[in-house]
């Protein structure tokens, strides 16, 4: 289904650029101003923008702007230590809050007429996931050295053949469910507020998919970090 | 935010993926074994691995199902 109005869309088709018909283009410029790597783009400005402008110079008593922040950040920073400890959420943090705020951000932008939530295309969604997943993995050969491998061969050794294959197939699913489940929550969200602006938006009926809408990006965001969080501890923990 | 909402929103959090984790864990271990029937196995051995990758499925999706129950019960 065609996206109502995209701004960003607009603008680069008035600067002659070719904008990609289909979800995803032929050529590499029509796939990189494909609507889902714009708004990428504009969120990750946005991101750095508003950090840029209310963290411009810190100060020992914070302004509006930078309690802001602190709120954000540290109420982030208690949650991971609490799920994974000192150690591990002092390493990871950049990337795991970084992915918080990118995905809330990119989830709740789509609520704006004019914005899609770049999080309602599978491959952004998908990329992310191989990360989280790769990472995970590599935390665990870390942690564990090649012991890593016994997470997979279950209590004893004489169910080595029936929970080796359990254990490799419920970790890739763990690739497709991660992705999917963004990217179908807040596609739906996308697809319902698209159809019922087109059915009855002069009678405010999007209304009140928004309000579900909020909710439902700010929990998708969260899963998402939860999960991510879970997976890099079950993966740190040492092998008995 | 108030308490309820917290809770409600935790809630939310630790078991609004168990649906998606189980079926995903079966969509693997089937187009696992439909893979191994038609590309590996050139539909010589059609409906076995089909069959086989579906139970592996099942069984990794109550794997995981269990996997959550287990945590959360450590943690209360």
């Amino acid at each position: 289904m065609e996206h109502p109005i995209l701004f960003i869309s607009i603008i680069l088709e008035k600067l002659g650029l070719p904008i990609p018909h289909g979800p995803v283009g032929h050529t590499l410029i029509e796939q990189l101003c494909a609507p889902y790597m714009t708004y990428t783009w504009f969120t990750m400005i946005f991101l750095m923008v508003v950090g840029k402008l209310t963290l411009g110079n810190l100060e020992i008593v914070p302004g509006k702007g930078q309690n802001f922040w602190e709120i954000i950040i540290g109420g982030m920073d208690n949650f991971f230590v609490e799920n994974m400890g000192r150690d591990l959420t002092d390493k990871l943090f950049p990337m795991i809050a970084t992915f918080a705020l990118y995905i809330a951000v990119a989830n709740l932008i789509g609520l704006i007429p004019g914005f899609m939530s770049p999080t309602s295309s599978i491959n952004t969604t998908l990329a992310l996931t191989i990360i989280v997943w790769i990472t995970h993995h590599i935390i665990g050969f870390r942690a564990n050295g090649f012991a890593y491998l016994k997470h997979f061969l279950g209590p004893m050794p004489v169910l080595i053949p029936l929970m080796l294959p359990i254990e490799i197939i419920a970790n890739v699913a763990r690739l497709l469910s991660l992705s999917i489940r963004l990217f179908g929550n807040i596609m739906a969200k996308e697809t319902l507020l698209g159809i019922l602006f087109l059915l009855a938006g002069a009678y405010f009926a999007p209304l009140p998919i928004m309000i579900l809408g909020v909710l439902v990006s700010l929990v998708q965001a969260m899963v998402f970090v939860l999960l991510t969080v879970v997976y890099f501890t079950q993966s740190n923990e040492h092998v008995h | 935010m108030s308490k309820m909402s917290k809770e409600m929103i935790h809630l939310l959090g630790n078991y609004g993926h168990i649906g998606f984790t189980f079926v995903a864990a079966i969509f693997v271990g089937m187009g696992g074994g439909i893979y191994l029937d038609r590309k590996v196995f050139d539909d010589r051995t059609t409906p076995w691995f089909t069959f086989i990758g579906l139970a592996f499925g099942i069984a990794a999706g109550f794997k995981s199902l269990f996997d959550i129950i287990i945590k959360q019960q450590d943690k209360d």
